[in-house]
């Protein structure tokens, strides 16, 4: 029998698990902060973050950045200039892995935070746009993008492409655009954990949350999805893992304690 | 709509028609600077003296000397890491119309600016914005930004952080552009004002973003000389190459230092005096931002003015937003005077959230 745990606590355990040991992850604020902290603290104590305002390997015992620039993020940095100097190492190969979000994504991984609804020029929403995320999915490694898991956001076509994925799923596609770094490789949800196939580059459908099937999660995606054939259940956090989320990485309750909406 | 022989496959996936792309910054006519052009900025620094002067002065004094209607201003810092807060507070009550604002990612700077627009078009407005980001991280989205996007306010040239940050560093190198490995395969490349090319050495695509030569960086540093050599602590954010890149600088620092000391470590100078024209000693200077050293962020003031401002957004109820204004910035003659008005518990609470990290300042 699991403990309970809150849907934001799962995404976070999922991306703890996603990640590696003695790797770089680059992340932007809130679940990927977090998840990057359980995994220092658990599996993976050799991980090194990037903040992009400049930090490369801090060390957290203040408790959680609130902001990727502040005194938290930065503190006992091992290196610490601007964003030239990171972005830069990670043109350069040092980020394994970019940890973002985003308010929609399609079927081959590339994301939008730029606007949804209405134009460019007259966005309906218009969100605070790309920041680091569409430099980090175009020169990171791997690209880890955390999503809320509903039809408007596995959309079939985006208002907008902030973060490059695998665009039209050409083979050529990342490089005809210049990027430097693999592509999406896992997309997180708090029911399902999702891959990209290597031959059609298009999304896989890898793990789910313990009493869902495949058809659940397909109906909250707008796209077909590639079901995995080794389709597993996503493993849920211990006891020992809630503990660590909530005492450690996130103890004001900032993103774990959110209600879905 | 922008002319490239040379793109990425983006076409085959972009929703944007062809009718809106013409009026993006990249697909609007030909190209122009939206501050100098690098010849005209290398000629403001040839002309200017070179003299090691005493640049102190008052932020009223270097706000009327160097603030114009027409102007790209430049914000440093990072969302809420050393936005030079003060300037801002002081542009608003100088007045400044129909400004181009560039930075990499900011909060509370660009929405008092925008707050201004809304409630005093005459005294001050914005007419486009070159940014990568623009809201408040975990306190939320920026209320005013999407008010101003969704009218048709303002116009807008999205590039990515690093975009941002490598066209001030091109401008800080006195280049024209520089070749980046994002935006390519985005749908930025098709709005924004770069372009891709084939490299000339091995004919792969490459993406050249334009320098941005601002007419005057704003900046808050931890620590400067009178003659404006500046060091930085904690994240340096953008911060010295956009000091080097725009044609004049304003820099508040925590705190006022001795030359002596500069030259002791020069090492640890992030901006130099020839980048530097005006020098003002203003504690809290990035309030209610975060200066790594001496205080971190207060929350409860951003929400406030946040709240405020959805209020605006969502009802068009200007009372609280002008009360905002009224108690901070308009009933203040200096920005002292504004965090006078704060409570010792709440200066007190910021400086004990720091931490105290170390920094080198004797």
């Amino acid at each position: 029998m699991s403990a309970q745990y809150t849907p934001f606590e799962m995404i976070a355990y999922t991306g703890s698990r996603v990640l590696e040991d003695n790797k770089i992850v680059f992340v932007g604020t809130g679940l990927p902060i977090i998840a990057s902290m359980h995994a220092q603290l658990t599996h993976a104590p050799g991980l090194g973050l990037i903040f992009e305002a400049g930090p490369l390997a801090p060390i957290m015992d203040m408790g959680m950045p609130l902001s990727v620039g502040d005194t938290r993020a930065c503190r006992k940095a091992c290196f610490l200039k601007g964003l030239c100097g990171v972005f830069e190492l990670t043109q350069r190969g040092h980020s394994d892995f970019a940890f973002i979000g985003g308010a929609q994504i399609d079927m081959y991984g590339n994301i939008n935070s730029t606007f949804e609804g209405g134009t460019y020029i007259n966005a309906k929403t218009r969100f605070p746009g790309s920041g680091g995320a569409g430099a980090m999915a175009a020169n990171c490694e791997k690209t880890i993008a955390i999503m809320a898991l509903e039809p408007r956001r596995f959309s079939n076509e985006l208002d907008f492409v902030t973060s490059i994925g695998y665009g039209d799923g050409s083979p050529d596609y990342r490089e005809k655009a210049g990027v430097s770094g693999s592509g999406p490789y896992r997309v997180i949800t708090n029911e399902a954990l999702f891959g990209f196939d290597e031959k059609t580059r298009r999304m896989v459908l890898l793990e789910v949350l313990p009493g869902r099937t495949a058809d659940d999660i397909q109906k909250k995606v707008s796209f077909e999805l590639i079901i995995s054939p080794n389709l597993k259940e996503m493993a849920e956090p211990s006891a020992d893992d809630l503990k660590l989320l909530r005492e450690k990485c996130d103890p004001d309750g900032y993103f774990l304690a959110r209600k879905l909406k | 709509m922008k002319q490239t022989e040379v793109c990425s496959a983006i076409k085959n996936i972009s929703k944007i028609q062809p009718a809106e792309l013409d009026k993006t910054a990249g697909g609007y006519g030909d190209f122009e600077w939206w501050g100098l052009s690098p010849e005209a900025a290398r000629k403001v620094m040839v002309n200017k003296s070179k003299a090691l002067t005493d640049k102190t002065t008052t932020t009223k004094e270097a706000v009327n000397r160097f603030v114009k209607d027409g102007m790209n201003i430049a914000i440093g810092g990072f969302v809420n890491t050393r936005p030079p807060v003060s300037i801002i507070h002081e542009i608003i009550r100088h007045g400044a119309k129909d400004l181009t604002l560039s930075f990499q990612s900011n909060s509370i700077c660009p929405e008092l600016l925008a707050g201004a627009m809304l409630l005093y078009p005459n005294q001050v407005s914005i007419k486009r914005v070159e940014l990568a980001w623009w809201g408040y991280e975990v306190i939320g989205i920026a209320p005013l930004l999407r008010h101003l996007n969704a009218n048709g306010m303002i116009m807008m040239d999205d590039y990515t952080n690093y975009g941002m940050s490598a066209r001030f560093k091109a401008a800080a190198m006195g280049i024209e552009f520089i070749p980046v490995r994002d935006h390519g395969g985005s749908s930025m490349e098709l709005t924004n004002r770069g372009k891709m090319i084939k490299s000339p050495f091995s004919g792969k695509h490459t993406y050249l973003v334009p320098a941005c030569y601002p007419d005057l960086g704003l900046i808050h540093a931890t620590a400067a000389d009178k003659f404006g050599n500046c060091r930085i602590f904690g994240a340096h954010c953008t911060c010295p190459e956009i000091a080097m890149a725009s044609a004049h600088t304003i820099v508040t620092a925590e705190q006022i230092i001795s030359n002596d000391n500069i030259r002791t470590y020069p090492n640890l100078t992030e901006i130099p005096f020839s980048a530097v024209d005006a020098v003002i000693e203003q504690r809290f200077g990035s309030y209610p931002g975060i200066c790594y050293g001496h205080h971190w962020f207060d929350m409860e003031h951003i929400l406030m003015f946040r709240s405020a401002s959805d209020e605006f957004r969502k009802s068009g109820n200007t009372d609280k937003l002008k009360k905002y204004y009224d108690e901070y910035i308009f009933g203040c003659e200096t920005f002292d005077d504004f965090i006078g008005k704060l409570p010792y518990k709440t200066l007190k609470k910021m400086r004990d959230l720091d931490g105290g990290q170390p920094i080198i300042t004797a």
